[in-house]
């Protein structure tokens, strides 16, 4: 008898939890969504301001970028996703010849994004932006030239300062 | 109410009378427009159910669902339909070929022929055997061939387990699911469905004075042993896609496993119907003895409304189940039929007995 | 101390000490078996952490790092090498520990150096016809062009063994299933292993027979990359062994780094890397009870994981500009200070996960359905967690208080109060429950840190290149699946000479095998959730 009762209780107390996890379930339905309706909100979505999308080299309004093509960047980057072409440029008012940034190369498809280019770079040249819509059909379209074409070093503001 | 017979008659006097045709071939004519209407409804059923599965179970989930194949994603099985019809057939080398493309056939075949003795309106029915209870368990266990089938033509290992999976929880089931079923029909003294539906018109067998306590829990029962011969959550061991993959589908493709999704909702319709048919009346209207105005106001509604407003009901609670619990394990799942369901289930005949000869 | 030197010396008189912060012991590798029988049987060293091949130019080695879990962790460092270069051989002491079997096989792999009397001596992680060792000093980098042939299974289960017998050694080799025994594949491609795991299962019905675990699917050879880079570089690699615990294994690497250097990381940094551990902790038990659920078949529970989970990854992308591999923790400090927001999010979330963690128990623990599931099956006694090294909280459900949080403790966890959650019957139901409970348990230790947190400096000032002494390092911290460790051989180069992490989640597999030999195929891919590995951490 007391076996018949146990078999009997253990039933109704499995169907009374089966119930309340439906409850959960059910107050879930009526829950706001969590989707994100992407391509829709693509107006309004807004990346934290630290997310490393891509690297740029940021260039201000006439043309003119911070890096001074020493190549720590490259040196630090672990899978040689940076490669930094210099040209010898002479300087025609002082006659002398100084290296210069020719073409700085990024290959999206091997970054690993771990920070460490821009951490190590002595002049705040490369920064990270905020793009995230990555894909092309090609995977040499990954490949980046960063400085603009016709960019030019920026005249450090210190060193008018110190003038 | 509204009678389909009227419908039904006209067409028939329309062929018969006015355009004069000999009784064979209207007989011909009108078993060819009753298969195409039930195929149709078949087809178009199931894919409304495959998008309301999605998008009740993507509500459970704190999700949105398919939305963007038309206006909140309505077409998204259409579109779905049409891609598994274009998909190609893959065939494998090493398995039995004919029993491998005969399978998927069991499966739908046993899901129509069910399908097509289900009573959807008053006069929308069209087979009423005088032993339609027994007909709708027969056919219905007839898509286990199919699967046992498939499971061993594939020639694969996590097939066979899942077919034979299959095969012990559906015999297993398939007991409770009569036993409950067989409460109402001693309840209404009849396996026919047209005269259970009509013996509920006052009172729907649920709510059946002291009988409806037996056949709540018949209902109940039927619901859940439903459910697990129709392979589906919690009970979906022979497709548990987290150790077998697929289940016994894992090798087919393009239409031939559309077969087996398509039957598998269709199932899933089906028992709700069923035990929408004899637990819930029916198509009857919600009457309660004594309120007139209120039974008036209610006969309004159309009988397919009533009809399928319960079945859909019932789909809803086996989705709600579906997507809160669990998969059991077989062994659990062989305890569950043969410990608490099949001995509640013969008790409850008893209980039923009892009610029928004091009340 | 003292009393074990006379005696290794006695067994071995050609043994040498070296006494630094433990105690290390050489001996010749005839005495090995000797000593390392003493040290496990009289001296309860019970507890294999790691077993690290080394390569030190000349000679061949193996360095064992015990630990003796009933004398309040004492540790010690058993090194041993073989000046034979063409056929190294030492014996094994895969019977003494359960947990060198799978380590031993990997030194074979990347060494070279047979084991003698080991029960299925094979490559762990390479393809049987790899050519040469790739992690001895010597090895032709262009020696193993890429072949995309496919190697056969019965190649890949002919086990080779090597032993002692009295005729000396014999080599003989056996196929490891029977040809009637009925397999099924379970992976690498396969709804249900997590990663891409291949585990080959020989099954009686519907009841698991015999596990063998095939690696090496993922295998990217972290260790042998990690011996080209910089100490700074290295720490990329830290994120992508086991992605859920990322921030614990940079943890790990970053502070062996610092004790090498002997820098003085600011409390700020500390206080933040520990909450930081502590949140990546509960978003992979978060997944973890996600994946559990969903491998019983319970989709919606996944899904409600993942989604409180998102707001931790929120909180990460915000401070350190990843969601999972969030590059946060540096060789002294962190990258940049916290983002303003990143306390009162932290804030904001603690009682929300409370409140979830509460509708998770009603769900799913509550749920006769998963209980009737978990009860019963899966068994790992205490004894056999420390034989295999299973450590984490799978080994706490067992039983066995292994939490190097509270052991050794490291960054902010000597400031603050916790308990390690702990279970003693060791079943699938209490290595799910201890997840949960940490989670608990990890939300209290969030509240006192997000309090204590102190103003400062976040990062200590470091030379532009590393290098660091010359010397041995170690490291182990508490990651969300147990002992992450981590050793540093330096030359006192700007590279490390060579690089071990000690990966919690080999161990745990390797106790697959004996609690679901016996079980359900079903209760196979729940054990193996319970115990919660994450393949890239196995893979290396």
């Amino acid at each position: 008898m007391k076996n018949l009762v146990n078999y009997i209780k253990a039933i109704l107390l499995g169907i009374w939890n089966l119930l309340l996890g439906m409850k959960i379930t059910m107050i879930n339905f009526f829950r706001p969504k969590i989707t994100e309706q992407y391509p829709e909100n693509r107006g309004t979505q807004v990346m934290f301001e630290r997310f490393r999308g891509e690297l740029t080299m940021p260039h201000n309004a006439n043309n003119e970028h911070k890096c001074t093509a020493c190549g720590i960047c490259q040196m630090n980057c672990p899978n040689g996703t940076i490669t930094v072409i210099s040209k010898q440029e002479t300087d025609e008012a002082t006659g002398k010849t100084k290296k210069v940034l020719d073409k700085y190369e990024y290959d999206l498809g091997s970054c690993i994004f771990c920070d460490l280019c821009v951490r190590s770079c002595p002049q705040d040249a490369i920064e990270w932006s905020q793009a995230f819509e990555h894909s092309v059909f090609t995977r040499s379209k990954l490949v980046e030239q960063l400085n603009h074409e016709g960019s030019k070093l920026a005249v450090k503001e210190k060193v008018t300062e110190t003038k | 109410m509204f009678d389909f017979k009227v419908v039904t008659s006209w067409i028939d006097d329309l062929l018969r009378v006015q355009a004069g045709i000999p009784e064979f071939w209207t007989l011909a004519i009108e078993f060819v427009l009753v298969g195409v209407a039930i195929l149709a409804a078949y087809a178009v059923l199931a894919l409304v159910l495959i998008y309301v599965e999605r998008k009740v179970c993507a509500f459970f989930q704190c999700r949105i669902g398919p939305n963007r194949v038309g206006k909140w994603g309505w077409l998204q099985t259409v579109a779905d339909m049409i891609k598994i019809l274009l998909k190609e057939i893959i065939h494998i080398n090493k398995s039995d070929k004919f029993l491998f493309l005969v399978a998927p056939f069991f499966v739908i075949m046993g899901s129509i022929l069910a399908f097509a003795a289900i009573p959807f309106g008053k006069g929308l029915h069209a087979i009423d055997f005088n032993i339609g209870i027994f007909y709708l368990l027969a056919v219905s266990s007839l898509g286990i061939i199919g699967i046992l089938l498939a499971g061993w033509s594939s020639n694969n290992k996590y097939t066979l387990i899942g077919a034979m999976r299959s095969g012990a929880q559906l015999v297993s089931y398939e007991l409770s699911a009569a036993l409950a079923l067989l409460t109402v029909v001693a309840l209404s003294g009849s396996m026919q469905l047209s005269v259970i539906v009509e013996k509920q018109a006052t009172v729907w067998n649920v709510f059946h004075g002291f009988a409806a306590i037996p056949a709540c829990i018949a209902f109940v029962i039927y619901l859940i042993a439903g459910h697990a011969e129709t392979n589906r959550g919690p009970f979906d061991l022979p497709e548990a896609e987290s150790e077998l993959t697929a289940g016994y589908h894992t090798e087919y493709s393009g239409i031939t496993f559309g077969f087996y999704y398509l039957a598998e909702y269709m199932n899933m319709f089906i028992v709700a119907a069923i035990a929408t048919t004899v637990f819930l009346g029916g198509w009857m209207p919600l009457h309660i003895p004594g309120w007139e105005a209120f039974n008036h106001v209610m006969d309004y509604i159309p009988s397919v409304v009533w009809f399928f407003g319960k079945a859909a009901m019932c789909v809803f609670f086996a989705l709600w189940v579906r997507w809160t619990f669990p998969r059991l394990r077989i062994d659990q799942l062989l305890k569950f039929e043969w410990k608490i369901l099949m001995p509640i289930s013969l008790v409850n005949l008893l209980l039923m007995a009892f009610c029928i000869i004091l009340f | 101390m003292d009393n074990i030197k006379e005696k290794i010396l006695s067994l071995a008189s050609d043994a040498t000490f070296d006494e630094g912060s433990l105690l290390t012991v050489t001996v010749p590798s005839a005495q090995l078996r000797a000593v390392a029988e003493y040290l496990r049987k009289e001296e309860q060293f019970d507890y294999l952490q790691d077993l690290i091949g080394m390569d030190w130019g000349e000679s061949l080695g193996v360095i064992y790092r015990l630990f003796s879990t009933a004398k309040n962790q004492q540790a010690i460092l058993l090194k041993t090498s073989t000046s034979d270069r063409e056929n190294p051989e030492l014996f094994t002491v895969s019977d003494l520990w359960e947990s060198a079997n799978l380590y031993e096989r990997e030194v074979y792999d990347f060494f070279g150096i047979k084991f003698i009397n080991h029960p299925g001596m094979r490559r762990l992680f390479l393809r049987g016809n790899w050519e040469g060792f790739p992690l001895r000093k010597d090895y032709d980098m262009s020696s193993n062009p890429l072949t995309m042939e496919n190697q056969s299974i019965e190649e890949m289960e002919t086990v080779t063994t090597l032993n002692m017998s009295n005729e000396g050694l014999v080599n003989s080799s056996f196929q490891l299933f029977g040809e009637k025994e009925y397999i099924v594949n379970m992976g690498p491609q396969h709804p249900a292993t997590h990663g891409v795991l291949h585990l080959r299962v020989s099954l009686e019905g519907e009841t698991v027979n015999k596990i063998d675990p095939h690696f090496g699917y993922i295998h990217r050879g972290i260790e042998k990359m990690c011996e080209a880079y910089t100490y700074p570089q290295m720490l990329h690699l830290a994120d992508r062994l086991d992605y859920l615990s990322g921030t614990m294994n940079r943890h790990a690497i970053c502070l062996c780094v610092e004790k090498a250097l002997q820098l003085e990381v600011p409390e700020r940094a500390q206080y933040v890397r520990t909450i930081l551990d502590e949140l990546t902790r509960i978003a992979s038990h978060l997944l973890g009870w996600g994946c559990m659920c969903m491998d019983m078949g319970s989709i919606t529970a996944f899904v409600y994981g993942m989604r409180d989970r998102e707001k931790i990854m929120d909180i990460f992308e915000e401070s350190g500009g990843g969601r999972l591999m969030c590059n946060y923790s540096v060789i002294g400090g962190l990258s940049k200070d916290i983002h303003p927001n990143f306390l009162k999010r932290v804030r904001e979330f603690i009682p929300y996960m409370r409140k979830m963690l509460k509708e998770y128990h009603i769900l799913f623990t509550e749920n006769p359905i998963a209980r009737g599931r978990m009860r019963d099956i899966g068994f790992l006694t205490k004894e056999q967690a420390i034989a295999y090294g299973v450590t984490g909280p799978s080994g706490r459900a067992s039983g066995w208080m292994n939490d190097v949080r509270k052991l050794e403790p490291y960054a902010a966890y000597d400031k603050i109060k916790f308990e390690p959650m702990m279970r003693t019957e060791g079943g699938t139901f209490e290595r799910y429950i201890v997840r949960l409970d940490e989670v608990e348990e990890s939300l209290r230790m969030l509240e006192q840190l997000v309090d204590g947190i102190p103003e400062g400096d976040f990062c200590a000032k470091t030379k532009a290149i590393i290098k660091l002494p010359e010397g041995e390092y170690f490291q182990r911290v508490e990651n969300a699946r147990g002992d992450f460790g981590v050793y540093i051989s330096s030359k006192g180069d700007k590279n490390p000479y060579r690089v071990k992490f000690r990966s919690p989640c080999m161990t745990l597999v390797s106790a697959l095998s004996p609690i679901t030999c016996g079980e359900k195929i079903a209760d196979l891919v729940m054990i193996g959730a319970s115990l919660d590995y994450v393949i890239p951490c196995i893979d290396r």
